[in-house]
C-alpha cells in the first residue's frame, strides 16, 4: 500500500464569472482537479511540475487537507482526510512548506520550531530544544536561535519553515515551489538543504520550476496541465523519452529555458 | 481681570477642593467599572463578529451599529430618562455604569474584530499545516499576535472614554465636571476651577497615554 493513495479525487472552487448577456457576475464553480489519481509511496522524491494554474498547489493542499475535496478520497498513512479526527494525525505525518514563508512573528526562532511539538506531541521542552538545535544545525541555523522573523532573509526564513515542519517528524514533506520568492542565492541555499535532506532519506513531494533540482535530486517526476497527471516517469524516462515524445512537455521546458 | 485678583481667591475653600477630588473618585468609578465590563463584553461581540457562519458574525452588530452611530448622551437620557416609561427605573449611578458600559462594548468590540482580522490569513494556515486545531491557533497564535495590536488601540478608546464619562453629568451624577461646574459658579472663579479641573482630567488620562506609547514600542513588530 503506497503511503499516500490519491484516490479519483474532484476538488473545484466556487468563483464568480461575469456574465456577458446579463452584465453582471454570477456565481460558478472552477474546477481545478477532476477525477485525479496517484500515489506515492514513502521513498525518494517526487518533483511535481505543470503550468501555472494546473492545480499543482491544490492537490498539495488537498492531501494535507487544507482544502476539502468534493469527490473522492485521499489515503495517508491509512486515514482518510476526509476524517477531521484524522487531520492532525495526518498533517504530522506530511509536513508542508508554503511559498511565502510564514513563522509566527511573536515567536523567536526556537520558539517557532518547538511550539508543534510541545503542544501536539506532548513532547518536553527540553527534548524539542534539543531536536531544534540539531534540526537547525542541519539548516545551518543554529546560530540564529534567539532571532525573530524580522531579523532573517528570506532563505533563511524558508530554512527556518524547512526545520519547523521537521520538528514533527513527518514522513514525507510537502514543498509547494518553496524557493521562487527567493532570489538566485537564497535559492540555492535552500536547494542544498533539500538536497542534503534527500540524501539523508527524507521523502519530499515538491512543486517546483527549479529544472536543476529536478535533474539532480527528484527520481521521479509527475507532470500535470489543466487539473490532470499527463505524465508519471522516472527521472531519466522524463528528461529523455518524454521530452522528446510528449508536445506539452516539450513546450512546458522550452518555454521555462530548460 | 479676574485672574489677577488674588483676594477673590480666597473664595476657593478648601472643602471647595475636597468635593472635587470626592467628584473624581465618582468618575474614576464610573469609568472603571464601564470599561471592565464594556472590555469583557466587547471581547465577546468582537469574537463572535469572528465567527465563521456569516448569519452568526453579523449579529453583534444589532447592538454595536445603534451604539456606534448615536451620541453617547442620547444614549444615557434614552436609558435614564427614557427606560422608566416602559417601566425600568434605575438610579444614576447605574444608568451612567450600564449605558457608558454598553458604549464602550460597541467600539472595543470594533477593535477585537479588526485586530484579529488583520493577523494574515497565512497565520492560521501554516498553524493548521502544523497539526494545531482552530483553538489551539486562535490562543497560540492569533491571539498573541493580535493583542499587540489590540492594546495601544483600546488604550485610545479608554482615553476617550475616561473624557466622554462627563456627559454623565446630566444625569445629575457628582462627577469631576459636574462638580466643577457647581464649585465654579459658587466661587465665580470659573478660570481657577475648570483649570484644576482640566488637569485632574489630564492625570487620570496622560499616563494611559504614555503607557500606550511605550507599550507600542515594546511589543510593537511588523508582520
Ligand atoms: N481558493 C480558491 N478560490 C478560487 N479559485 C482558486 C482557489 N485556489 C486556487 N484556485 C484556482 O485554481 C486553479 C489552480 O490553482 P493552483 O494554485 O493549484 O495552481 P498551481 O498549479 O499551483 O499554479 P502555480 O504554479 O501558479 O502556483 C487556478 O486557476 C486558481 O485560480
Ligand atoms: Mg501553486
Amino acid at each position: 500500500m503506497a503511503m499516500i493513495e490519491v484516490k479519483s479525487i474532484t476538488k473545484s472552487f466556487p468563483v464568480k464569472k461575469y456574465d456577458q448577456a446579463a452584465k453582471k457576475y454570477v456565481k460558478d464553480t472552477l474546477t481545478v482537479l477532476r477525477d485525479f489519481s496517484v500515489n506515492f509511496d514513502q521513498e525518494g522524491v517526487t518533483v511535481l511540475l505543470g503550468p501555472s494554474g494546473t492545480g499543482k498547489s491544490t492537490l498539495l493542499r488537498c492531501i494535507n487537507g487544507l482544502e476539502t475535496i468534493d469527490k473522492g478520497d485521499i489515503i495517508v498513512d491509512g486515514m482518510s482526510v476526509r476524517d477531521k479526527h484524522q487531520l492532525r494525525k495526518i498533517r504530522e505525518t506530511c509536513g508542508m512548506v508554503f511559498q511565502q514563508t510564514v513563522l509566527f512573528p511573536h515567536l523567536d526562532v526556537m520558539d517557532n520550531l518547538t511550539l508543534a511539538p510541545c503542544t501536539l506531541l506532548g513532547m518536553s521542552k527540553k527534548d524539542a530544544v534539543e531536536r531544534a538545535k540539531q534540526l537547525l544545525d542541519k539548516v545551518g541555523l543554529l546560530s540564529k536561535e534567539k532571532a525573530r522573523h524580522n531579523e532573517l532573509s528570506g532563505g533563511e526564513q524558508q530554512r527556518i519553515a524547512i526545520a519547523r515542519a521537521l520538528m514533527m517528524n513527518p514522513k514525507a514533506l510537502l514543498l509547494d515551489e518553496i524557493t521562487s520568492a527567493l532570489d538566485p542565492e537564497m535559492t540555492s541555499e535552500v536547494l542544498a538543504i533539500l538536497e542534503n535532506l534527500a540524501s539523508e532519506g527524507v521523502c519530499m513531494l515538491a512543486v517546483t520550476h527549479e529544472m536543476a533540482f529536478a535533474q539532480h535530486v527528484a527520481s521521479r517526476i509527475l507532470f500535470m496541465d489543466k487539473g490532470s497527471l499527463v505524465c508519471d516517469a522516472s527521472k531519466d524516462d522524463f528528461f529523455t523519452i518524454y521530452r522528446k515524445e510528449n508536445e506539452r512537455i516539450a513546450s512546458f521546458l522550452k518555454f521555462i529555458g530548460e | 481681570m479676574q485672574v489677577f485678583d488674588f483676594a477673590a481667591y480666597a473664595r476657593f475653600k478648601w472643602s471647595d477642593m475636597r468635593m472635587i477630588l470626592k467628584a473624581m473618585g465618582v468618575t474614576l468609578h464610573v469609568t472603571l467599572l464601564s470599561l471592565a465590563i464594556g472590555t469583557l463584553i466587547g471581547l465577546i461581540l468582537g469574537l463572535i463578529r469572528c465567527a465563521k457562519n456569516p448569519i452568526v458574525n453579523k449579529l453583534p452588530l444589532i447592538v454595536m451599529e445603534p451604539l456606534r452611530n448615536s451620541p453617547l448622551i442620547v444614549q444615557l437620557f434614552l436609558v435614564f430618562f427614557g427606560l422608566p416609561s416602559v417601566g425600568i427605573r434605575m438610579k444614576a449611578m447605574q444608568a451612567a455604569v450600564l449605558t457608558l458600559s454598553l458604549n464602550t462594548a460597541a467600539f472595543f468590540a470594533v477593535l477585537v474584530h479588526s485586530s484579529i482580522k488583520s493577523i494574515p490569513e497565512a497565520q492560521w494556515e501554516a498553524g493548521y499545516a502544523l497539526g494545531f486545531n482552530k483553538f489551539q491557533i486562535y490562543w497560540k497564535i492569533i491571539a498573541r499576535q493580535a493583542i499587540r495590536l489590540l492594546i495601544p488601540q483600546a488604550i485610545t478608546l479608554y482615553i476617550s472614554q475616561l473624557q466622554c464619562s462627563s456627559l454623565v453629568s446630566f444625569l445629575s451624577l457628582m462627577d469631576l465636571s459636574k462638580a466643577g461646574q457647581q464649585v465654579a459658579q459658587k466661587t465665580m472663579l470659573p478660570f481657577l476651577i475648570f483649570g484644576i479641573v482640566a488637569g485632574l482630567y489630564f492625570v487620570l488620562s496622560f499616563p494611559l497615554a504614555r503607557f500606550a506609547k511605550y507599550l507600542e514600542k515594546r511589543i510593537g513588530f511588523t508582520i
